[in-house]
């Protein structure tokens, strides 16, 4: 049970590879240039594992931004792994504090997108280890490579890969919406409001109240049964 | 602050909104309201990731992610496998590019 759970989560996770090693080089050669040694370098995509605000802290390293700003625009950019977290930990209430605590760590957009759309009877913590094994592996094995190679990955590929978690959400959010026009016009709407909201605030602010903002519209607009995730 | 200072810093920043909710989860109390509020996080979270975002893969060429999720989004409706859909809109971007 527990060793199908996590295979299953294993193999759900794979398409995350491909979005996440040119996005682990991308850092792990601007971690370099920020003049972060190679055991900081890899430090960070172990203790941190969070792509976007790794990406972000060693430009303003760069940059010449003091400790302060880094470690406040970090928190900012990853609270929103806040509400992603409260959503899988509701589905999983049986499970011991201490495995809940671990699999927290790697909550990302990513597994929290894979674990949503999953199976009722996989939305497990082995599930989401399995998957979080890929993706934290990847994303450390990513930057352990760029930061010993400076990666010489073909520009083209490198930029062309730019696409795949964005395909990776298309892939999963499609699906799901299937025949239901009511949930693509909450999934538009969504990312209207999110469009909106980035004049006035700050994208990582506009991407939590468009989350939150969409939830509760969905409560207007969609008034059928109460749903297990996705399925 | 050295860079492993301020790397403690981000993990810790990092971790507590993560770990949060898997510590006080049952203290947590979800009326139907809420389950139901809960249950639309994914579609709003992902439509939030993708939008407008997608748009500015390469914020020099649009129309490169535009056609990435277009290639994406026919893909994903004909209910092909993730990982064909995320190969298809890289592929589709390369022939872009090298165009």
């Amino acid at each position: 049970m527990r060793k199908e759970h996590f295979f299953a989560g294993v193999k759900a996770a794979l398409p995350v590879i491909v979005g996440y090693v040119p996005v682990a080089f991308a850092y792990a050669i601007l971690a370099g240039e920020a003049g972060l040694s190679l055991r900081d370098n890899v430090l960070m995509s172990v203790m941190v594992f969070a792509g976007a605000s790794q990406i972000m802290a060693t430009g303003m390293v760069i940059q010449g931004a003091s400790a302060v700003a880094i470690v406040a625009a970090t928190f900012l950019l990853n609270l929103r792994h806040f509400i992603m977290s409260t959503y899988v930990m509701h589905h999983l209430k049986e499970t011991p504090v201490g495995l809940r605590l671990l699999a927290a760590f790697g909550v990302t957009d990513e597994s929290f997108a894979l674990f949503s759309v999953a199976k009722a009877e996989y939305r497990s913590v082995w599930y989401l280890y399995g998957m979080v094994m890929v993706t934290y592996l990847s994303w450390v094995g990513g930057t352990i490579v760029g930061a010993l190679t400076s990666a010489i990955m073909p520009t083209v590929l490198s930029n062309a890969m730019g696409i795949a978690l964005y395909a990776m959400f298309i892939g999963l959010l499609v699906p799901n919406i299937g025949r239901e026009s009511r949930v693509a016009l909450l999934v538009l709407a969504t990312g209207l409001i999110n469009v909106l909201l980035m004049q006035m605030m700050a994208s990582s602010w506009a991407m939590i109240a468009a989350t939150l903002l969409g939830a509760a519209l969905g409560l207007v607009i969609i008034d059928d049964e109460p749903k297990e995730g996705l399925e | 602050m050295n860079h492993f200072w301020l790397i403690v810093c981000m993990a810790l920043v990092t971790f507590v909104p993560r770990a949060l909710p898997a510590a006080f989860i049952e203290q947590m109390r979800f009326n139907r309201t809420m389950e139901r509020f809960l249950s639309y996080l994914p579609y709003t979270a992902m439509a939030a990731l993708i939008f407008p975002a997608v748009f500015y893969v390469d914020p020099n060429r649009l129309e490169i992610g535009m056609i990435g999720a277009l290639v994406a989004l026919v893909l994903a409706w004909r209910k092909m496998s993730v990982i064909v859909v995320v190969m298809a809109a890289v592929f589709s971007n390369v022939l872009l590019y090298l165009w």
